[in-house]
């Protein structure tokens, strides 16, 4: 909710949607072209300033979206440092850290922080409708973006239901012991169930009167001086690769 | 042309679940004309309609469009949906994108229109049902009333000369109801078919042209507001009386009469106007 917050209250909200993934794209590049932790760190630095003083993202919602694919981001980078060994002489479990490969997992932490950084810029920018629409202009398979597009409606109309659905269970004390909380998810998933299949079949038919041959067919959002922008975030792209590749 | 836009005759239809949901459905729906469907729930109301929009195909009897019954080929199904607009009960079985705008899109866009012809009848869509602020917005951030704005917006942009709307008065407050309604009388004065299935007995009598009684699958009565919802066994199979007609005649048995000879009062507003009027008279005289 917090990414989808963003994405419709943004600054560069109105900007177009391929400028935005043109320099997402870029800064991805640049992530891996980045020769030392350092310049990665600095892909990084440029685009969160980018997403949080450009677009207006508040730095701390920023830190709150990031945070889980941060920690995601930690343990991988303490589990590529410290091996385990069960094996060991005395029976006990030893821990070995491999400090020899430091600089090799500092290049890939900062890395993946800088292209975490690179989509979370697209993220934080775009809904997703727009990034659908981007993907569609790309040539992505039909079907696939059609899905997408269902997906993302259904999520939020599933939410409510299951947001009700829990509310009318425990104000019937259906969460009120363990054993009641599993009858009570059961009958959650159950109930989902059948809603998942009674909307499908709604949704047919609302696109059947609505003359659907099948394909999700939408007009695609007009965005003001969309040449310009693209221009702009290409050049800026460009400028941080080249900035990734001279850097030592 | 023929004065009867659509037609039903005698049509049955069956739910693969054994349910029998229409029995020799018979009525007639005229090309202009306000017509309000009545009926208790499960009468048949939403199958007759899914059928007007040849969703539903009858086990037996037609489905007549402009005289000419429906052959259900890809093609004529095209124009026939293309004419025939449909507003479901619920919005979010209907809203498919997740922005208003591309909503709206969706049935210009398979009707195959070009991208400035699609863009000018999404504009005009959003003004008709007053959602222009809106355009932009994410569907799941809309209220229940501006999500059905939205269904209608849609079907307006297909441009239909009949629009059919299930319930759309169900959950909306009594200020999200008048707004709707104002919408409705301006697609009626643009010269659209309106078929509404209602449960509110005084909308259908204020506002109705004409009314469809349904039950158990069958058309009981069918035809002026102010001739069958007077009638005793109408009013008895739906349970009331419109509320305007029923103290219109309590205060004709105590001797004041509001009902003018030519005229007949319908809607709540004219009751409330002709009893100020009675009012100043008394004084007068």
């Amino acid at each position: 909710m917090l990414t989808e917050q963003s994405a419709y209250t943004n600054r560069w909200r109105r900007v177009s949607p391929f400028a935005k993934g043109c320099f997402s794209l870029c800064g991805m590049i640049a992530s891996f072209a980045a020769g030392s932790p350092r310049t990665a760190l600095l892909v990084a630095l440029i685009m969160t300033t980018t997403t949080t003083v450009g677009a207006g993202i508040p730095p701390l919602r920023y830190l709150r979206v990031a945070s889980p694919a941060l920690l995601f981001l930690a343990a991988s980078g303490v589990s590529l440092f410290i091996s385990l060994d069960f094996g060991s002489s005395t029976g006990g479990i030893s821990i070995h850290p491999a400090l020899g490969e430091l600089p090799h997992i500092a290049m890939v932490c900062c890395r993946s922080l800088a292209s975490l950084t690179s989509l979370l810029f697209l993220a934080l920018t775009t809904p997703l409708p727009d990034i659908i629409s981007l993907l569609r202009r790309c040539k992505f398979p039909d079907t696939l973006l059609d899905l997408m597009f269902l997906c993302y409606r259904t999520l939020f109309v599933l939410s409510e239901a299951v947001h009700e659905t829990i509310i009318a269970q425990s104000s019937r004390l259906g969460y009120a012991t363990v054993t009641l909380s599993l009858r009570s998810l059961g009958g959650l998933i159950a109930n989902l169930t059948i809603q998942v299949w009674q909307r499908s079949q709604a949704l047919h038919l609302a696109a059947m009167a609505r003359n659907s041959d099948g394909a999700l067919k939408f007009l695609e959002n007009s965005y003001p001086h969309s040449a310009k922008s693209i221009s702009i975030a290409a050049t800026a792209g460009v400028l941080t690769i080249t900035m990734a590749v001279m850097l030592p | 042309m023929s004065d009867a836009i659509l037609k039903l005759t005698d049509v049955c239809y069956r739910y693969t679940d054994g349910t029998r949901a229409l029995e020799s459905c018979s009525l007639t729906i005229r090309r202009g004309t306000r017509t309000a469907v009545l009926g208790d729930n499960g009468a048949g109301k939403t199958t007759m309609f899914l059928h007007l929009n040849g969703i539903l195909r009858p086990n037996s009897g037609q489905v007549l469009c402009d005289g000419v019954p429906l052959d259900y080929s890809r093609s004529s199904m095209r124009k026939l949906r293309s004419r025939v607009g449909m507003v479901f009960q619920n919005p979010d079985s209907q809203l498919f994108s997740a922005n208003v705008r591309e909503d709206i899109s969706f049935g210009p866009m398979n009707l195959g229109l070009d991208e400035i012809l699609v863009r000018k009848r999404v504009d005009d869509a959003l003004l008709a049902v007053g959602m222009v602020d809106c355009a932009d917005k994410p569907v799941h951030n809309l209220s229940y009333g501006q999500k059905k704005r939205v269904c209608i917006a849609g079907v307006l942009a297909m441009q239909p000369e009949i629009i059919v709307l299930d319930e759309p008065m169900a959950g909306l407050d009594a200020a999200m109801q008048e707004e709707l309604t104002i919408i409705l009388e301006r697609l009626h004065i643009s010269g659209m078919t309106i078929i509404i299935a209602t449960h509110d007995l005084d909308f259908a009598y204020g506002w109705a042209d004409k009314v469809i009684v349904m039950q158990t699958g069958q058309v009981i009565a069918h035809g002026d507001p102010t001739e069958i919802l007077l009638r005793e066994d109408v009013q008895n199979k739906l349970g009331a009386a419109p509320i305007v007609a029923e103290i219109t005649r309590r205060l004709s048995l105590i001797g004041i009469e509001l009902r003018d000879k030519e005229y007949l009062l319908r809607r709540k507003q004219d009751l409330l106007e002709a009893l100020t009027a009675y009012r100043t008279q008394e004084k007068k005289t």
